[in-house]
């Protein structure tokens, strides 16, 4: 009954999908928008059947219901109701769906938002694009990684439950959805970066419009992979939070970049430049997506060998060749639309920052990316197995992190256009000395070593000089009567504070990465000893018998505090034990417990795992300073009228006052701005009046009636 | 308003450009149908035979106590074919190969002809014990305390296997469950070229 | 153009606001000299074999360190690796010990000669080249305009002037002119 209904979801929305796709397609041939815009119907149809099979997934896994092969291999009778819940996406065929009913509750709201302008060919181009990547998804579906499978042969009456690793941290629960959400996000701007290459209608519009599906997507993924590094250090036993590994990669490459695209908008919004960088940006983040779930579910990596073994890895790969074949292809059809009306005056320059922050960010994704697969390369052509690690890894991103940190110090203050040194210097000067003064404030405390110091410097000149610009902007809405609040809200704004997110997670990096000590300790019960400056107790064993978990917890003090629980678990019989660390967080640092070795014979001592990293808490404190500076970035700033000039305003003539709403005197001897030639003026532009930092090369107005 | 070209910019310049952009376009385009490729291409491999540095040099020592109780040295078996096997109770591949192991020492009970020699991997003695003894397994498996016989033989995990000549010399390597065909098969293989 | 408005407000030398730049530079390079340092002092073997581990992969695991994993092998390649530091072998030795055993897979980070070495080199190639490509681009862009100074007609001039001398009027404040 469940694969019948899971069954009967998956083709509904696969034949709503490929329906959609031949129906937009012969309206857009035929000039028949009317018909283009019926697209909407097999959108919604396609959600439908998403949510007909899901319903029915989870229905199978709450009851138990082990005639689904799927289920018999990820669920078991004593596996608890919100494990068995999250069990959707704990292996292959499952994510998938998740992967389907996401990507389709995206299109029905794209298709939603965007109704008013539904025939549109554009806005059609957008729609058939989604439903294209749509119908691959359910495709795989109805096909090689079919969740509803049945087992061959007698149902077996209980169900192997779902890996061990994936039951003891309720985090599984929101890390792979909000991940999801934040990967299957950029098909949206992804499929009007498309439909505008396709259309020929490259300008700015588009870009506007997807604006904040582009932002709230980056949010997700961001959240995702910081929930992630956290979860895989709450869980994984090695004290650590990121391993440079295939996986982790696979979600970091989109992200790069998403957020280098994020940057490199603002200077096609403003001047119009940098058009193939965007689009290339847009078309390698989705691309990148695909690529990551391909080397992540095809096994690949992990084993050279196992791809021919997986029937969906070569869809996989077919699916990202298509995207990338055809994106490029794309760009170089179109490269004549793509100039610019004009070119970067002055690398001195706010769009000089931009185009260098391309550039690291791009750097930066190759370094990950060819770490990643060089291993593939180098047995291809000599053979042997050779291991790229985490020591590749951090040598060659230290570098690009260091610059970007210097980058997101200077960047904030510069001006459009050009400028000079000489403002640039003025401007930065007591940023720069903050950065000084932590530099020597922790020689002073006895930090040694040239790279955290460096950071460390770094990360004071760039808070401070973001927090320089929130200052600047508050005060300056304050000033023309917005009320300082509105100082902190709209893009610019949240952009500098989550750029205060990304100086505490550096921070916090290179304080945990550089200053870690791990150390084994061999205790019997009641016994005390002191590691890296910490007082731990071992108090005794105690057996913990669960329907879910049978484990052997030692019973730890850190300091006098706890008892902390580090334990030996099992989840469900013949499954293998894991170790279960336990934390004691801090504000300094991070204590972190593991057992390594449980006492062979009874009363006899047990050997604990210290490990100790400082500022491991600032990690997860930055993740939450990134979410705020997003959802403070998503915030509309004051409606402007689209001719309202986009420089400070110049007071009117005495007789007229100080007129603060910002539309210059039209007619009058006042300085002539030409006001930005948008399309459709989103609410959201700069701010405002409250964004000095974009017009700083305007002297501030003066009150009408000073002398 | 004058309508003067802001970057000076020749007609010239502009056909320049659109090449560029094509090119780029080009390189983009060989560059990923290239990592397409490789990663399309990958070949299937035979058996579960892998090329560690170990293969063609001489066996490591393997002595100790056996879980019978009595002790082992792997140059005492010098003069015969030896299939040296890591396993572990633990392991769904070890107790998926099993059966084709009982059988391989049975065909291969004469003596003088090849014998098989466990090596328990990290695994205490009295589940490994039990593991041998209800799948009927009669060849010595000698205990690693500490893992030094794994470590010697770099041994990721279990369960792997060795065929080792009659004059101690590591033939080929095995990284996964055998099958007794398998086995019968690189034997027969070896000897034909040993 | 000259402006009958303008005239520099802060009587200052020129060279005036770039010491405090000059000092900062002097404060850092002086802490980051003293704090760069670990102390001179030989490595211990502990700390020898910590910093050998932290490159060994751990052969069981998904990609940790043999320092970073608790699982039997790793802990058995930590034993060694601290043995060999005592008996005196040199961290080539040791590498090239493991690398006989589990082949060149079990080191973190791969080698820096052979073919591997490509994976070293090319992204700092990559971001060299192209930095240079940037740099010839906007040379070339930069060359042009100077060759071919944007057309300015008389009428422009003119109304740029009025409105600079209009606002100074407005403000009344001659070095409002100054563009920060």
């Amino acid at each position: 009954m469940n694969a019948a209904l899971g069954h009967s979801g998956v083709l509904l929305s696969l034949a709503a999908s490929v329906l959609g796709v031949v129906v937009i397609a012969y309206g857009l041939a035929r000039h028949r928008l009317d018909v283009a815009r019926t697209g909407r119907v097999y959108a919604g149809l396609v959600l439908v059947g998403a949510v007909v099979a899901t319903v029915a997934m989870e229905r199978a896994l709450i009851t138990h219901d082990f005639s689904l092969a799927f289920v018999a291999a990820n669920n078991s009778r004593s596996t608890p109701l919100l494990y068995s819940i999250t069990g959707m996406w704990s292996a292959l065929a499952g994510s998938i769906l998740l992967w389907g009913l996401i990507l389709a509750g995206y299109v029905v709201a794209m298709t939603w938002r965007f109704r008013r302008q539904s025939t549109d060919p554009l806005v059609a181009w957008a729609t058939l694009v989604t439903l294209v990547v749509a119908a691959f998804f359910f495709g795989l579906m109805a096909g090689p990684a079919d969740p509803f499978r049945t087992v061959a042969g007698t149902v077996p009456a209980n169900g192997l439950g779902p890996n061990v690793l994936l039951q003891d941290n309720a985090l599984v629960a929101f890390h792979p959805p909000i991940l999801y959400l934040g990967f299957v996000g950029f098909t949206i701007p992804f499929a009007f970066a498309m439909a505008s290459l396709v259309t020929g209608r490259i300008g700015e519009g588009w870009q506007l419009a997807t604006r904040r599906w582009t932002l709230f997507a980056w949010a997700f993924l961001t959240v995702g992979i910081v929930l992630g590094a956290w979860w895989s250090y709450q869980v994984l036993g090695w004290g650590g939070f990121w391993a440079w590994d295939p996986v982790e990669n696979a979600s970091f490459l989109p992200w790069l970049c998403a957020t280098a695209y994020l940057h490199s908008v603002l200077v096609q919004e403003r001047r119009g430049l940098l058009r193939v960088w965007n689009l290339s940006l847009v078309i390698a983040t989705f691309s990148l997506t695909i690529l990551g779930t391909f080397l992540t579910r095809s096994g690949v990596i992990e084993s050279v060998h196992a791809f021919s073994d997986s029937d969906i890895g070569p869809l996989l790969l077919g699916f990202f060749g298509a995207v990338l074949a055809t994106g490029v292809g794309l760009i170089a059809w179109r490269g004549d639309r793509l100039r610019s009306p004009g070119g970067i005056d002055s690398m001195l320059s706010r769009e000089g920052a931009f185009l260098v922050n391309n550039l690291l960010f791009v750097a930066f994704a190759f370094v990950v990316l060819l770490g990643t697969v060089f291993p593939l390369l180098y047995e291809a052509f000599e053979g042997q197995q050779v291991t790229v690690g985490a020591p590749y890894f951090n040598a060659m991103t230290l570098p690009i992190g260091l610059a970007l940190l210097l980058l997101m110090s200077i960047g904030p203050a510069l001006p459009w256009r050009k400028t000079t040194a000489n403002t640039l210097r003025d401007r930065l000067v007591l940023p720069a000395w903050v950065g000084a003064l932590v530099v020597v404030g922790c020689v002073a405390g006895g930090v040694r070593g040239l790279g955290p110091l460096v950071a460390f410097g770094l990360g004071g000149f760039a808070a401070a000089a973001n927090a320089r610009q929130l200052v600047l902007s508050a005060r300056g809405a304050r000033r023309s009567g917005a009320g300082a609040w509105r100082g902190f809200v709209g893009r610019a704004n949240g952009g500098m504070v989550v750029h205060l997110g990304v100086v505490v997670i550096a921070v916090a990096l290179a304080a945990a990465t550089s200053f870690g000590h791990r150390s084994e300790v061999t205790l019997r019960p009641g016994q005390v000893i002191s590691s890296a400056g910490h007082r731990i107790t071992f108090l005794g064993l105690t057996q913990v018998r669960t329907p879910a978990r049978t484990a052997t917890e030692a019973l730890v003090l850190v300091d006098g505090r706890g008892p902390l629980r580090p334990a030996v678990s099992q989840y469900g019989p013949n499954t293998e034990a894991v170790g279960t660390p336990a934390i004691d967080s801090g504000l300094e640092d991070d204590v972190y417990l593991t057992v390594d070795a449980l006492p062979a014979r009874a009363g006899g001592p047990v050997t604990i795992g210290v490990t100790v990293q400082p500022l491991v808490i600032w990690l997860w404190g930055g993740g939450l300073l990134l979410v705020l500076g997003s959802a403070l970035a998503a915030v509309p700033g004051k409606r402007r009228r689209p001719t309202d000039p986009v420089s400070a305003p110049v007071p009117a003539a005495a007789a007229a006052g100080d007129d603060s709403s910002g539309s210059g005197d039209a007619e009058g001897p006042s300085v002539v701005v030409v006001p930005d030639a948008r399309r459709d003026v989103e609410p959201g532009g700069p701010g405002g009046p409250g964004e000095p930092g974009a017009d700083e090369h305007v002297p501030e107005p003066v009150p009408a009636g000073s002398p | 308003m004058t309508s003067a070209l802001v970057d000076g910019t020749s007609p010239g310049a502009e056909v320049h450009r659109r090449h560029t952009a094509k090119w780029v376009a080009g390189v983009a385009l060989v560059v990923g149908a290239a990592l397409v490729a490789l990663l399309a291409t990958r070949p299937p491999q035979t058996a579960t035979e892998v090329d560690t540095p170990l293969v063609g040099q001489t066996a490591p020592a393997i002595g100790g106590s056996t879980l019978g109780g009595g002790s082992f040295d792997l140059a005492a078996l010098r003069g015969r074919w030896v299939v040296v096997n890591f396993f572990a109770s633990w392991c769904p591949p070890c107790q998926q190969e099993q059966p084709d192991l009982v059988a391989f020492a049975y065909a291969h009970r004469t003596p003088g002809d090849a014998v098989l020699v466990g090596v328990v991997f990290d695994d205490s003695d009295s589940t490994a014990r039990a593991f041998m003894r209800s799948t009927g397994a009669s060849w010595p498996a000698v205990f690693d305390p500490g893992g030094q016989i794994a470590l010697d033989y770099g041994v990721r995990g279990p369960p792997e296997t060795f065929l080792v000549s009659p004059d101690g010399i590591v033939v080929a390597h095995f990284d996964g469950p055998m099958t007794e065909a398998s086995l019968d098969y690189w034997l027969a293989r070896a000897k034909g070229t040993g | 153009m000259s402006d009958p408005a303008h005239r520099p407000s802060r009587p200052w030398r020129p060279w005036v606001p770039w010491v405090p730049w000059v000092a900062l530079a002097i404060v850092v390079g002086v802490a980051l000299g003293l704090g760069a340092s670990r102390g001179g002092t030989a490595p211990t073997p502990t700390q020898r074999a910590d910093a050998i581990d932290a490159v060994i992969r751990c052969p069981s695991c998904e990609g940790i360190s043999v320092a970073d994993s608790s699982a039997s092998t790793a802990v058995a390649i930590r034993g060694a690796v601290a043995a060999r530091v005592r008996a005196g072998e040199s961290d080539a030795q040791i590498y090239a010990f493991l690398v006989s055993r589990y082949g060149p897979g079990i080191l973190l980070r791969p080698p820096v000669h052979g073919w591997t070495e490509w994976v070293w080199v090319v992204p700092p190639a990559a971001l060299a080249m192209a930095a240079a490509g940037l740099a010839v681009v906007l040379l070339r862009r930069r060359r042009r305009r100077r060759r071919r100074p944007v057309p300015v007609s008389a009428e422009d001039r003119a109304l740029v002037e009025r409105a600079l001398w209009e606002r100074s009027r407005h403000l009344g404040q001659p070095d409002a002119m100054r563009v920060r």
